[in-house]
């Protein structure tokens, strides 16, 4: 073999070597960029999605284009894996040959986020759908709607409106946030809940007979009833029997992290007049260094653990849920653990919470200590490791401190008087059983449900304008000029239609409320109290109180 | 006090002559192609390496609890560290290619052959230090990749027939990767395999000036009746320094557009927890790692000793394949075959994702 015939075979494998490495360098360069998050990660469609995706990007891009930016798509986590299902199960359809549910359930998730399933489950937000058979709830199907479809009492110029549905408030509004008792409509007209599948511990349905009724399309697709599904209520009651949505918090179909992280994820709930806790943030010093400081957030990063990946400004998710240095990274998902009063009563409870994550109401001190499983001390101490990334304890102790002494004002001076006059009208007859057909029921709940939760998460979470304008002023005003006027006006009118001895009942208990020291200015003025208040800031700022605006 | 040359040569009893000849060594002619000085290159790269190398270490910290946070100083901090962190990197890789081009070079010209036998062998070795210390690079990083791969790694040393065991805990200073593993990867990346390449690459470089430099003609080179010509040589100061420099320079300008371009990132911290679903090792260890997976156990790390061994062994079995069978350039066939081999299970491995 001659000298040349080497050259050109030296030159031939040379070049390929180097072409090779080059190529190999390139898918280096990206794998590591993907690895650092530098780069979206390539996606590869896995064989037994392939099909639904060839499709559904053709009917549904949005949804392909939101998947394909996901952390499941890096995986290979696609359509089938999560929307798989058993043939048995309630909803389940034969789906070009693949077996599959619409509604993707926690039970779902859990084939693979088994702790974090677990940890959720144990969480208040699990139990949101709760509301379903309460004070809330009624309001929304019966006082707002109507627990019946009735018949239009006009017509709907250009829509042919045949009947009214009574709970539409409760199926676009409350339950859009507590979540549905999803349904599938029967036979029969009506609907088909878990509380009719009778699921067992693995979700597939008992009842057969409830699973004959299910009313399915010409293609097999079980139909859902339309005001229980779409829904992705926290708490949403599945046919498989969990409880509760992933999709609420983790958008689907792009499970975003980022989102999760950010307050306007939970603001899609907790905002409003009855629990503005995305505007209290906003509000609050650590709303503004958030808005200020986003970009410093690193809200992109696969690990965000406080102190490490981040320490500009906190999120809901900093505070309730997410990894801290201190703790090692450990996120919860139920975002209680680090609570330690709940403001959602009309009188705040201490977070002393049993075995079943249900807060302690006893008060004997024996009792309390066998039942108690996690206090509310320890809940703190979790809230504080995270305020201690930027507080010191001397500061964090005296925020508590504050925190406390308001939501204890509250309790004390309103709430619980509020309360014992409202039974007391109600011992005595002289108020319905049926909540919201009498004006005072109304006041106590705007007393309570609005303007004291303001009050309450204000100061929890140092929003002074919805601690003091929109919480414990509206809370006084709405207790000494409403509250109070409309029970005398009731014992008053019980007392000239012969009810003398209820009416005496109730007006002892408002007068031992009203005689007690907090409220003696109410009775007595106060004329003393503003000269103390004139001195003291004359002693302070060298100027009396202005008068006037 | 005399002339300072003078001062010198008394001091220093080595004269201006011998200096000429020790540095105008003749060169032959087909040096004046590139492709015949690639050897230079590696060396040029390893100069590279131990100066970014040294300014790495006044940074780096080898223990476990610091290694991944003083790599993130480097990068994200120190000034210019990302960039030498980066040239470091890079040239590892191109060195790593230098001297695999260099090897090929000098395996189809049959330039290992008698008497440059030994001088192929110790050429083995640094080969097989230059991996070993691009192995030992990638784990200090101490992100997830590079804790798994070096976890990995042993483990496969594990698999060899009795001294496997002993192989791995010496890697790891003890049964499993621990807070002492890090810091014996530093020594043997910092200290030991560059001292021992020095002493190979000054073994390597006497025994070419020893035995002078293969000579080839080719067919431009040879007289007009087509008979060989007197050699023809140039001297290698200036001239093939000169050379040598261009090659240099332009390395400079490919590592740092490379480093500027690509620089060298981040993955997640290493976590003993949580083994991530994809292990690779760096990319010069792709074909030994794809030629794992395709063999089970011990048959695999086997099988792969046998080849390395072969590859040591070499200039003996070709010159007996030479002698004994009709197969005179059955080296070339061989060695088609097998950087095609190389260059698939490389690719292979790189474009799979388990």
């Amino acid at each position: 073999m001659t000298l040349e015939t080497k050259r050109f075979i030296i030159a031939a494998l040379g070049a390929l070597f180097l072409l090779s490495l080059v190529f190999v360098q390139w898918l280096e360069v990206t794998r590591k960029a993907e690895e650092a998050g530098l780069r979206q990660a390539h996606v590869a469609v896995p064989a037994s999605s392939k099909s639904c995706v060839d499709c559904h990007v053709q009917t549904n891009p949005g949804i392909i284009s939101h998947w394909e930016g996901s952390t499941h798509a890096e995986k290979g986590v696609a359509c089938v894996e999560c929307h798989q299902a058993a043939s048995k199960e309630a909803d389940a359809f034969l789906h070009y040959g693949v077996t599959i549910a619409t509604v993707v359930t926690p039970r779902d998730c859990a084939r693979c986020h088994v702790t974090e399933s677990e940890q959720f489950a144990a969480s208040h937000h699990a139990k949101a759908g709760n509301i379903l058979a309460s004070l809330d709830n009624f309001l929304a199907e019966t006082v707002e709607g109507a627990r019946l479809d009735f018949n239009p009492h006009s017509p709907t110029p250009g829509k042919a409106v045949e009947s009214v549905n009574g709970f539409a408030s409760a199926f676009s509004g409350c339950q859009q946030c507590h979540g549905s008792k999803v349904a599938l409509q029967s036979t029969d007209g009506g609907m088909i809940t878990t509380d009719d599948l009778a699921p067992d511990a693995n979700g597939i349905p008992t009842n057969l007979d409830a699973v004959g009724q299910i009313v399915r399309d010409d293609n097999g697709r079980p139909l859902f009833h339309p005001g229980t599904w779409p829904n992705t209520g926290i708490g949403r009651l599945n046919l498989d029997g969990s409880r509760g949505s992933c999709s609420a918090c983790h958008s689907r179909h792009d499970f975003s992290p980022r989102r999760a992280r950010q307050p306007e994820n939970c603001g899609k709930c907790h905002l409003g007049p009855d629990h503005p806790q995305k505007e209290i943030f906003e509000e609050s010093k650590h709303g503004v260094a958030y808005r200020d400081l986003k970009d410093d957030m690193n809200l992109d990063a696969t690990s965000w653990v406080l102190g490490e990946d981040y320490a500009a400004a906190p999120t809901c998710a900093t505070c309730h849920m997410s990894g801290h240095k201190r703790n090692g990274g450990e996120i919860t998902h139920d975002p209680g653990e680090r609570l330690s009063w709940t403001n959602r009563p009309p009188v705040s409870l201490v977070m002393d919470t049993d075995i079943n994550h249900a807060i302690v109401k006893v008060t004997d001190p024996e009792q309390r200590r066998a039942l108690i499983v996690d206090t509310a001390e320890n809940k703190r101490d979790r809230m504080k490791l995270v305020c201690s990334h930027c507080h010191t304890p001397d500061y964090v102790n005296a925020f508590y401190q504050q925190y406390d002494d308001l939501v204890i004002l509250y309790n004390e001076k309103f709430a619980k008087p509020g309360q014992q006059i409202m039974a007391t009208l109600a011992s005595q007859g002289l108020r319905s059983k049926t909540q919201f057909d009498e004006e005072i029921e109304w006041t106590w709940f705007y007393l309570w449900h609005h303007e004291g939760r303001r009050a309450r998460h204000g100061a929890s979470m140092m929003a002074p304008d919805y601690t003091h304008w929109h919480g414990m002023f509206e809370v006084a005003e709405r207790f000494y000029t409403e509250l109070i006027p409309q029970a005398i006006e009731i014992v008053d009118h019980a007392a000239a239609t012969g009810k003398g001895a209820q009416a005496r009942e109730v007006r002892a208990v408002i007068d031992s409320i009203l005689d007690r020291p907090e409220h003696a200015w109410f009775r007595e003025g106060a004329e003393g109290e503003a000269e103390k208040i004139r001195k003291e800031m004359e002693r302070r700022y060298g100027q009396g109180l202005k008068t006037g605006p | 006090m005399s002339n300072p040359a003078e001062w010198v040569t008394e001091r220093l009893p080595i004269s201006g002559d011998q200096l000429r000849e020790l540095t105008n060594e003749p060169v032959p002619y087909h040096l004046k192609r590139w492709w015949f000085a690639l050897g230079g290159t590696p060396a040029y790269l390893f100069v590279v390496q131990i100066i970014t190398g040294i300014l790495l270490a006044f940074y780096y910290e080898a223990a476990s609890t610091s290694a991944y946070e003083s790599v993130r100083f480097i990068t994200e901090e120190a000034a210019f560290g990302w960039f030498i962190r980066s040239v470091h990197k890079w040239a590892a890789t191109l060195m790593i290619a230098a001297v695999v081009l260099h090897q090929m070079r000098v395996y189809f010209t049959g330039a290992y052959r008698k008497p440059r036998e030994l001088n192929w062998m110790v050429g083995m070795f640094l080969l097989i230090c230059t991996l070993m210390t691009g192995f030992t690079g990638y784990s200090l990083v101490y992100e997830q990749l590079s804790y798994w791969g070096a976890t990995v790694g042993a483990n496969i040393a594990d698999t060899v027939p009795v001294v496997g065991g002993l192989i791995k805990n010496m890697m790891l200073a003890g049964e499993t990767y621990n807070e002492r593993t890090l810091s014996r990867f530093f020594i043997l990346h910092a200290a030991v395999l560059p001292v021992m390449m020095v002493m190979l690459i000054a073994i390597h470089i006497m025994i070419i000036r020893l035995q002078g430099i293969t000579e080839f003609q080719f067919k431009d080179e040879l007289d007009t009746d087509g008979k060989a010509a007197t050699p023809k040589t140039f001297n290698f100061f200036p001239d093939h320094l000169f050379t040598e420099l261009i090659i240099g320079l332009l390395l400079m300008i490919v590592l740092s557009a490379l480093a500027t371009i690509f620089p060298a990132t981040m993955g997640p911290p290493a976590d003993p927890l949580v083994t991530p679903e994809v292990i690779k090792p760096e990319w010069f260890f792709y074909v030994a790692f794809r030629w794992l997976k395709l063999f089970t156990g011990t048959a695999a790390v086997l099988s792969m000793g046998f080849i390395v061994f072969t590859m040591f062994a070499w200039p003996f079995i070709d010159d007996w394949i030479r002698r004994k069978t009709r197969f005179q350039e059955a080296s070339v066939w061989i060695g088609i075959v097998g950087v095609l081999a190389i260059i698939g299970l490389t690719v292979w491995e790189a474009v799979v994702k388990h």
